[in-house]
């Protein structure tokens, strides 16, 4: 795609830039948080854990931020480009807020796991939450790029994560019925891995506005079903 | 409420919701009232209009979008040949209203004129009272008695929406009315003819938010029974009251489509750069 014209009222490419960088501002902070909290749980550190459930506000803050700052921008009445940009740019913040929100989850839990002793499965959720930081990552990318093709791919990806938050839901529910002692801290992990399995999907949400945002009405093509957990049955007998 | 009747009301929202679209997907098209063909238009060397192709749905608003000298103001010229008045303007190509060609000189200028309605950027009304206003165009085309002129005035000042706050003052001068009351006269007066198509070139443009929000509305009202098409520069105002766009460039139709697609996701970068505010 070749090069955009200015606006010929500069302010409003100042005030687009503006909010562009606050919402990648925000996204670089969730992924702080996010591999911060994947740490925490390894190094069962609750204090550290502690902070990141502090840090939680300063997100929510940038997200009221941008919202004054699209409300500047709607009042000037944008059309075409603008006006997607503007509607992705308010579904991107709130996406962004909800995966705060999961990692600051994933912080305050292993809080309560640490209180167990240390279960193997836990190299199983930080790599399920590896996965998920670096579809993060990407779609960050793509959304300061502009990349509608980065964006499709980074969905289809999501795929990828569902399965291994099914194969690990699977190995707690074995665990707990070997163990029953370890139903408590299975519990917590367990939560603790839907929550990375649902920053997965607001990472598909931002690679579908994304796209929006550069190509219009065009819908993304279906994608596959995804968590599988529902039609795990409990085992006879 | 039981479960089951829970249930069922569920269901029925559902099967409603399958019948709205299958409605909507069966609706048929409307039809075309107006269209161009190759239309060209020349103030005397100077072309204003190149190779124009539009389509203008029936009892649809359609908007008319472009910088100043795109030619907008033109077309809508040639739907009524007002321009014939002026001597070295001339339209080649095709006017195709209900079918037939309006530029071909058979074509009955007096019917063309009660077809088509036009309102100008100014209200003019003319130095006389509110329903001589009205009347007047009447009596060029139909002889009334008194008492069914009163009524068609009635009528015609109804669907401008200017009948409650002129009722009490019919005898009185129509230059009285403020700049908002005066526009909406002007459209009393167009419709009172019941005209079939009805040219607006920027009514609003020289009125305030409120008369404008008037005449929008109206706008609205006037669609049931009309088609029209409106010249805006304002382009909240086209993306608010019109169902098609179609945007202009140096005399050239860029586009033309749905008001929704036009203004979210235009296909030409002209028009992009133009709704959007970006330099060309």
């Amino acid at each position: 795609m070749n090069e955009l014209h200015d606006h010929i009222v500069k302010s409003i490419d100042e005030e687009q830039r503006r909010l562009l960088g606050e919402l990648l501002r925000m996204g670089d902070m969730a992924v702080a948080q996010l591999e911060a909290s994947l740490d925490v749980v390894e190094r069962r550190d609750d204090r550290a854990a502690e902070r990141i459930v502090g840090n939680d506000e300063a997100i929510d803050a940038l997200e009221h931020e941008t919202s004054h700052d699209v409300m500047r921008l709607a009042l000037r009445g944008p059309m075409a480009r603008d006006l997607r940009e503007l509607l992705a740019a308010l579904r991107i913040a709130s996406d962004i807020e909800r995966i705060g929100d999961y990692a600051a989850n994933v912080a305050k839990r292993s809080m309560a796991l640490n209180l167990a002793p240390p279960l193997p499965q836990v190299r199983g959720l930080t790599a399920l939450g590896g996965v998920a930081a670096r579809q993060l990552r990407d779609v960050l990318v793509a959304y300061r790029d502009n990349d509608a093709d980065a964006a499709e791919h980074i969905r289809a990806r999501d795929a990828e994560l569902d399965l291994q938050y099914t194969s690990l839901f699977r190995e707690l529910l074995i665990y707990m019925m070997e163990d029953p002692r370890s139903i408590t801290a299975c519990t917590h992990l367990l939560f603790m891995a839907k929550n990375i399995e649902r920053i997965g999907d607001h990472v598909t949400n931002i690679a579908e506005n994304v796209w929006f945002r550069a190509r219009g009405e065009d819908a993304l093509p279906r994608r596959e079903r995804r968590d599988g957990t529902n039609a795990i049955r409990p085992p006879p007998g | 409420m039981t479960d089951l009747a829970r249930t069922s009301t569920i269901n029925e929202t559902f099967d409603a919701a399958a019948n709205l679209e299958l409605r909507q997907a069966l609706r048929p098209s409307p039809k075309l009232k107006l269209s161009t063909h190759g239309l060209e238009f020349h103030y005397g060397r100077a072309r204003a209009l190149r190779n124009v192709q539009l389509d203008v749905a029936d009892k649809r608003v359609t908007a008319l979008i472009g910088p100043s000298g795109c030619g907008k103001s033109t077309l809508l010229r040639v739907f009524n040949r007002i321009y014939a008045l002026y001597p070295g303007q001339v339209a080649r190509g095709e006017v195709l209203l209900d079918g037939l060609d309006i530029l071909t000189p058979d074509y009955p200028l007096a019917l063309l004129r009660s077809k088509v309605g036009m309102v100008f950027q100014k209200p003019v009304p003319f130095p006389m009272t509110i329903f001589e206003n009205v009347a007047y165009g009447i009596r060029h085309h139909e002889r009334l008695s008194k008492a069914e002129m009163e009524v068609r005035v009635e009528a015609a000042l109804r669907q401008a929406a200017l009948w409650d706050e002129a009722k009490d003052k019919l005898r009185q001068s129509a230059l009285g009315l403020s700049g908002g009351q005066q526009q909406r006269l002007c459209i009393a007066r167009a419709v009172a003819l019941r005209p079939e198509v009805l040219l607006l070139d920027e009514p609003t443009s020289a009125l305030d938010p409120i008369s404008t929000s008037r005449i929008e509305q109206l706008i609205d009202e006037l669609k049931r029974d009309y088609t029209i098409v409106i010249v805006t520069h304002n382009m909240q105002q086209a993306a608010r009251v019109s169902d098609n766009t179609a945007f202009m460039y140096l005399g050239d139709l860029v586009e033309q489509g749905t008001t929704e697609t036009i203004f979210s996701n235009p296909s030409m970068r002209q028009t992009e750069d133009y709704i959007t505010g970006r330099f060309g």
